[in-house]
């Protein structure tokens, strides 16, 4: 088990809306804006924008996470994107 | 999110538990039926469509998986053998 999947959920917490740097197994890295991680799997979530206005989606499977070091503390903005990305109820798959 | 007053540290930890989670379950219902771009182990990079996962992320259901070889019609990739997924939702 890496150090990453050791955190706590606290831990974890303080991640979110930050914009990090993830190394992962193989020399594979990623940056972007963290929406979650996974209290099961450790799976860190990142979210992108993308200069035509679009957003990529990247999932960093907890089990391949080596290093995750912040890189900006983010802003408002894009605090409120991530805040009610997926959260709108246009998503019929879901029914509380 | 924040903290309550007088909360202690223990509920703190399971309310932060369970928005992470609630994230987490719901980026992955917004991946089904889409395109997803997987990196595997050994520099492998696959494209399938998305069905679902095991709630203890252990297997991705798929379809349409593009591999180097072919397509195959549906297939199970297992986590353990996947170092990042990528889509756009």
């Amino acid at each position: 088990m890496n150090e990453w999947m050791k955190k706590t959920p606290l831990e974890w917490q303080d991640y979110i809306y930050k914009e990090v740097r993830v190394t992962a197994s193989e020399k594979k890295e990623y940056k972007g804006w963290v929406l979650t991680t996974d209290p099961v799997s450790a799976s860190i979530v990142l979210v992108n924008f993308l200069e035509d206005g679009s957003m990529s989606v990247t999932g960093v499977m907890g089990h391949a996470v080596q290093t995750v070091e912040t890189v900006s503390d983010g802003d408002r903005r894009v605090r409120e994107k991530l805040m009610h990305l997926f959260m709108s109820g246009d998503c019929q798959a879901y029914s509380p | 999110e924040s903290p309550r007053l007088g909360e202690s540290l223990e509920c703190q930890e399971q309310r932060a538990r369970a928005v992470q989670r609630e994230r987490y379950l719901r980026s992955l219902l917004a991946m089904g039926g889409r395109q997803v771009s997987f990196t595997l182990h050994e520099g492998v990079r696959v494209t399938a469509c998305f069905g679902a996962a095991d709630l203890d992320v252990a297997n991705f259901y798929v379809s349409q998986l593009q591999t180097p070889i072919g397509v195959q019609a549906e297939a199970l990739l297992r986590c353990s053998d996947i170092i990042a997924y990528t889509f756009k939702p």
